[in-house]
């Protein structure tokens, strides 16, 4: 959920109203937005910085807000203020209109050189803005913020904003090998190639984010003007010589991508937000966009869309009884501007604001924030069903239950651990256990799902060494194992293990509470080993030889039991003997 | 042994009355700890005897003093090593030695020394070499006669003692004393009872204030029986549990069929644990993930669709589940495949993610679900439903807001207010199921699915008042903890939370239905004011001053109406016949007509102000209107307030919420009470201001939280007090207001 930082004085100028913070808490609430946290310059550096950096900073009041990361409008101070203004009834929702441009239209040409690594661009001009030193800032914050969350990273979508009258058009977008790009990058002195860039910004904290994006690829992404000056290098930096000022006059705004819609939805929510500042309010002049098959096609799109919308589906669906022009208010408090039409429905205008409003649903869901989630008349479902447990589950809590009443305690691991906990520290080969891999662990204790109960008690064991003898813990829960019979491959095994740690191996109470087990699931003791269960003496490098045997049950191994390894014990960081059963739960189901 | 002292013992009590251990045990010649046994195994016999614990410091020599004792002071060793004709000092300490072997040189220095300045040795170099002589002819040594009293009791000196602190008891015969004493059984045996002999013994009282000896015996784990509670409480609401014994899920189950698009940030390797082995899935219902791929890329089913190009490289990519959301949709496809019947689920079960790992969060954790799937479900349902769900958890106050979650839509996430914090909190995350995600599966177009979701690590922190997960989950958990863990039950309130006593509760529900009331009239009221605003009434005022109290804030207001507005205003100024004076020009010009043309019908607001001499309370009157006069100076301002704010639409009086302009109101009544009172010296209000300016905030304005806000408090005031004031911050209050 993105956040974004506000000057609360701004706000409340903007708003045209002043607000306690739990007044305005309340509000955020209802909106569906949250009041993260007050903050300051000064305390933001005296938190990260301590008291003497802190010095001079300012302490106006800043307000730290979370926004849904589907609101991609009210992410700056001109899109909350709209939003909530129109919310709170205080103003209406703006009409946003394209205009032909006075003389050429600008007109951005797409090469088929950029397919490969960046293909679509779109772009727009704003004529006649007039920034101040506020707005300039809230128009750079905005497209950061959409750079970090609609754009992911820049990789879905890079801006760039450029003083139109510092070029001339038409513009070029086309990838070149990196060598053949050479131009003054913003904030610095002189020219750089584009390789050389690449290692000017490896270091920048914040531009090296960006560099895997393009790096690898043989070429690289540029636009210029048909001077051959440079305005970008989506999606690192622009240059320089056509950067925008708080003078500029005319925003020529370009967004490159590698997913068009959302470059059309990014250059939507930039104009929408920021035409406000022009001469002649809420206009955006057209840009053609030619493609490399030769087509041209006008952009920004800023499409209204009007959907019908039937409002006894609206009351259905939210479970209220509204009249049709009340939920029409409703919706036109949402920025969806509606109105009542034949038989029972609304003709609702989704604005290019509204890139969210994908389905009826959304509506409904902004009838009901509108109407307040709290208004609502709770009801209850007449639903009518009758319950039952997870069979495993059900057993498994039947097993959990006579294992604590037996004297062993429930201990609870995770699913996850390094490949030595199930392998090497069990003397075992990594090869030979059918394991399910991660890919992108973070730590080593995320390589793999375990296989084995048996080295989370173990650990359990070793935290624990502290508290008396005997130590007597148990799990149920389930392993992962490799399965090639089901869709995803891998499936869960349900386990149960237990672990005797004394002065002594203590195996006879191991196996002493295995025929508990059996007895309670009604399951005899037959040594032939096919119509009950029985033990059979087998080798297994984790216990110790001669110490160890399989559960067998109707003739298949179900489990196995034993005195711990020497070497297991210790790899464990423990001293004493210990015993173990671990048995497959499912069979007795 | 104890028995026989112990007979001794009592006989002794019984002869004289008291006993004293110490006596007893110089009295016998035994060790003192020995009675002191006898003293405490009769204790144990009920009232047989009483005593009482002393404690006597006893002196005692220390070995140096011993010696003294026995061979006399250093000095007097010294003395009486010396012969009458002198002697050297090594043949006097080696004569010194003879009787005390462990005489050293140190004590035979002090010897020296000490006689030498009691005069009783000195020193004779008339023949050379230097020789100790006996001064005197007889000594007596004190100090060996007080270290001798010492040690038969005579208590006199306190040097070169060693202190003992001795530990006795007093004793006295108990209530049911006697002189015999029979063993006390520990307990009863086998024996006795077989022999009959439990009858004649008396046996030992149990000390029931000891703690009784821990029950060796098995544990479930803390966590686990929270989940037993919720599993508990879904059972009980006729919900069916959901078989999520599957980590290892798809992309395509975990994502894509939840309409959560591609490139959603979930789905980055930051995020969720992807899987190198097994890598992929395969098996996905082909012409359902048509159906899915449409959807994304296209829409349909009444959706825009995310238009991107989907692929089913990115479906097929393995995972460890992020939610059990990616059970509840195969459990939904397959209830779509099976012809659909109305179904409740739920399940609790872990989830993994790739998250930055800190004391509340983990890589795993479990969570619970539940998921409603009937014809019609609406939002309201789902709030009941929750309700009661919660409800069994002992949570009765819920509130819910608007949230985002790609697969639900409406989207709520619940709060429910924390006593213990005193505040609300984020419980869980709940919606109804997106169209986008029902739709491809092959549910009816009618059926909605309502979900939510929560966390059962959390409750489970909170219950049990755990600040570091790591304390219940996972290998490095404290297994004792486990052990002491008390009964989950969610709908009692002990330990860590706090429970309000009822009647605050059902204060504060009464509280809230009141505020949800004074709610719905605040927005009726909004409502009427707007009806209001859409027709700019024209209006037409008379207003009565007497030129002796001229209402300055009316005027100054009239002043600000009059410039706010680019309207056509016109002003007319009369006296009237009753005025002894005629006005200045200062009076009658006060005010001037913005309009050009004087025709009145087109003008918005016509004034008419007569100077008349009716004392300090003016009048306004609105033409053709049959209310009354609205008289004084501030009921002719509150009027002037609404018509600035209908005019202009800003917040200047009743355009703020009802608090405001309720402090508004006060501060004109103060105003108003100190006119009535007959004494408008207005000492107290102008204090008050000055008071309210020079609080510590630095506030700007007289009404609001800090820095306030300018309001119709403001004007009044400074217009009518301005001169009253002198502080600095009221000077820079003055001229704010003046520049309104």
């Amino acid at each position: 959920m993105p956040t974004i930082s506000i000057n609360r004085d701004l706000l409340f100028n903007a708003l045209g109203k002043s607000y306690s913070e739990e007044e305005f808490d309340e509000l955020c609430f209802k909106f569906g937005i949250e009041l993260d946290e007050v903050t300051s310059d000064k305390l933001i550096i005296l938190k990260e910085q301590g008291t003497e950096r802190s010095v001079g900073a300012s302490e106006e009041i800043i307000y730290k807000i979370d926004i849904p990361a589907n609101r991609y409008d009210l992410l700056c101070l001109e899109g909350l203020v709209q939003g909530l203004q129109v919310f709170l009834g205080e103003t209406e929702f703006p009409p946003f209109k394209l205009i032909p441009s006075q003389k050429v239209p600008q007109r951005l040409i797409v090469k088929s050189s950029t397919s490969s690594i960046r293909p679509y661009a779109v772009a727009a001009v704003l004529r006649n803005i007039c920034f101040d030193q506020h707005t300039f800032n809230s128009f750079i914050d905005l497209q950061d913020k959409l750079h970090q969350n609609l754009c992911r990273k820049r990789s879905l979508v890079a801006i760039g904003t450029h003083d139109l009258d510092t070029v001339q058009g038409p513009f070029y977008y086309e990838a070149l090998p990196p060598d053949s790009i050479k131009f003054q990058p913003l904030n610095q002195t002189k020219e750089f190639t584009a390789s050389k860039l690449m290692d000017l910004y490896a270091t920048d904290s914040h531009l090296r984010h960006y560099l895997p994006i393009i790096k690898d690829s043989p070429v690289y992404p540029v636009i210029k003007d048909s001077n051959g000056v440079v305005l970008s290098m989506p999606p690192i930096i622009n240059g320089e010589h056509s950067k925008i000022t708080l003078n500029t006059k005319n925003v020529f705004i370009e967004c490159t991508a590698t997913d068009l819609t959302k470059a059309s939805i990014v250059l939507d929510t930039l104009v929408c937000m920021f035409s406000r500042y022009c001469q002649d309010q809420f206009t955006v002049e057209i840009c053609e966009i030619e493609t490399p098959q030769g087509g041209i096609k006008n952009y920004p799109i800023l499409k209204t869309r009007q959907e019908k919308i039937d409002v006894n589906k609206i009351n259905k669906m939210v479970g209220i009884n509204e009249e049709a022009d009340k939920v029409a208010d409703l919706l036109t408090r949402m920025c969806l501007t509606a109105t009542v039409a034949e038989n029972g429905c609304l003709l609702v205008t989704i604005p290019p604001t509204r890139h969210d409003i994908i389905h009826a649903c959304d509506v409904y869901e902004d009838v009901a924030i509108a109407f307040g989630y709290n208004n609502i008349e709770k009801t209850l479902p007449s639903t009518n069903t009758i319950a039952s447990q997870f069979p495993l589950n059900k057993l498994t809590d039947q097993l959990r239950e006579q294992l604590a009443q037996a004297g062993f305690t429930e201990a609870l691991t995770f699913s996850l651990c390094s490949k030595e906990d199930i392998s090497d520290k069990l003397r075992k080969p990594l090869s030979s256990i059918p394991a399910v891999h991660v890919s992108n662990p973070k730590t080593l204790e995320f390589q793999v799902a375990r296989s084995t109960l048996l080295p989370g008690l173990l650990k359990t064991i070793a935290a624990n060494r502290k508290l008396p003898l005997p130590l007597k813990f148990f799990e149920v829960s389930d392993v992962v194992l490799k399965d090639n019979q089901r869709d995803v491959g891998a499936r869960n095994c349900r386990k149960l293990c237990i672990v005797y740690y004394n002065k002594s191996p203590g195996f006879e109470l191991v196996h002493g509470l295995l025929d508990r087990l059996m007895q309670l699931l009604e399951i005899p003791l037959d040594p032939t080993g096919t119509t009950g269960y029985s033990l059979k003496s087998c080798d297994d490098a984790t216990f110790f030889p001669g110490r160890c045997a399989h559960v067998v049950f109707e003739g298949v191994t179900v489990g196995v039991l034993g005195v711990l390894h020497p070497e297991v014990v210790t790899s464990f960081d423990l001293n004493l003997p210990c015993s173990a059963l671990e048995l497959n739960v499912e069979p007795f189901l | 042994m104890a028995i026989a002292h112990g007979e001794k013992l009592l006989k002794y009590l019984e002869e004289n009355g008291k006993a004293n251990s110490l006596k007893l045990s110089e009295l016998w010649n035994e060790d003192h700890q020995k009675i002191v046994g006898t003293v405490k195994s009769l204790l144990c016999l009920g009232d047989v005897i009483e005593a009482e614990l002393h404690s006597t410091v006893k002196w005692d020599l220390t070995e140096e003093g011993k010696q003294v004792a026995a061979h006399g002071s250093h000095e007097a060793q010294i003395y009486n090593a010396i012969p009458p004709s002198g002697s050297t000092q090594p043949e006097i300490m080696a004569q010194a030695s003879i009787p005390n072997a462990s005489f050293t040189k140190d004590m035979a220095k002090v010897g020296f020394s000490k006689a030498m300045s009691l005069g009783w040795i000195a020193v004779d170099k008339s023949s050379g070499a230097p020789k100790f002589i006996q001064k005197v002819s007889s000594i007596q040594d004190v100090v060996q006669e007080h270290l001798k009293d010492l040690a038969t009791g005579k208590n006199t000196l306190t040097n070169e003692l060693r202190t003992e602190v001795v530990k006795s008891y007093e004793m006295k015969p108990g209530s049911s004393f006697s002189t015999s004493v029979t063993k006390q059984e520990t307990d009863l045996t086998p024996e006795m009872i077989a022999s009959g002999s439990w009858k004649t013994k008396e046996f030992k009282a149990y000390n029931l204030n000891a703690l009784g000896t821990p029950v060796p015996r098995g544990h479930l784990h803390p966590l686990m029986k929270v989940r037993a509670e919720f599993r508990q409480i879904f059972l009980e609401m006729g919900f069916t549990e959901m078989p999520t014994n599957n980590y290892v899920e798809s992309s395509f189950w975990n994502f894509d069929a939840l309409f959560q698009p591609q490139q959603h940030p979930a789905r980055d390797a930051h995020d969720t644990f992807f899987l190198a082995d097994p890598a992929t899935a395969s098996d996905i219902p082909t012409d359902y993930m048509e159906r899915v791929k449409n959807v994304h890329s296209h829409g349909g089913y009444g959706s825009q669709g995310y238009g991107y190009d989907w692929k089913v490289e990115e479906a097929q990519k393995n995972l460890l589940r992020t939610h059990t959301t990616a059970v509840s949709a195969r459990m939904l496809y397959a209830l779509a495949q099976g012809g659909f019947k109305p179904a409740k689920y739920f399940s609790i079960d872990r989830v993994f993610r790739n998250e930055t790992l800190d004391a509340t969060h983990l890589a795993e954790f479990h969570q619970i679900e539940g998921v409603i799937a009937d014809y019609g479900l609406t939002l309201g349902n789902l709030i009941g439903v929750l309700y009661e769900f919660f409800r069994k958890l002992g949570i009765e106050k819920l509130r819910f807001k608007p949230a985002y979650n790609p697969y639900t839509e409406p989207s709520m996430e619940i709060f429910s207010y924390h006593p213990g914090l005193k505040k609300w909190v984020e419980i869980g995350n709940s919606g109804i199921f997106r169209p986008e995600m029902l739709l491809p599966m092959g549910l009816p177009e009618d059926v909605s699915v309502l979900a939510w979701g929560l966390s059962l690590e959390r409750p489970t922190m909170i219950k049990y008042g755990y600040d570091n997960i790591r304390d219940l989950v996972g290998p490095k958990v404290n297994m004792q903890m486990v052990a002491d863990n008390p009964l989950c039950r969610l709908d009692k309130h002990r330990g860590t939370e706090i429970k309000e006593p009822e009647y605050l509760q059902e204060l504060d529900i009464r509280m809230d239905s009141i505020m949800t009331r004074l709610r719905g009239i605040e927005n009726e009221v909004n409502k009427l004011k707007k009806q209001g605003k859409g027709s700019q009434e024209k209006l037409t005022l008379v207003i009565e001053a007497d030129p002796n109290y001229p209402p300055l804030s009316v005027q100054t207001l009239i002043r600000i109406l009059m410039a706010s507005r680019n309207v056509p205003v016109s002003v007319t100024i009369h006296q009237h016949s009753s005025l002894k004076k005629a006005c200045s020009t200062d009076l009658m010009q006060w005010a001037k007509s913005t309009t050009s043309n004087l025709n009145r019908i087109d003008n918005l607001f016509n004034l008419t102000w007569i100077w008349k001499s009716i004392g300090p309370r003016p009048a306004a009157k609105v033409v053709n209107h049959c209310n009354g006069d609205i008289c004084g100076e501030a009921a002719v301002a509150r009027l002037l307030a609404r018509l600035l704010e209908s005019w202009t639409d800003c917040a200047f009086y009743e355009n703020y919420d009802l608090n405001t302009t309720a402090e508004i109101d006060d501060w004109l009544d103060m105003w108003e009470s100190c006119i009535q009172s007959g004494d408008p010296t207005f000492v107290v209000l102008a204090n008050r201001i000055n008071n309210r300016l020079n609080s510590s905030d630095g506030r700007k304005w007289l009404i609001g939280s800090f820095p306030g806000t300018k309001s119709l408090a403001d004007v009044f005031l400074s217009t009518l007090l301005g001169h009253k004031l002198n502080s600095d911050r009221a000077k820079e209050w003055l001229s704010r207001c003046n520049s309104f």
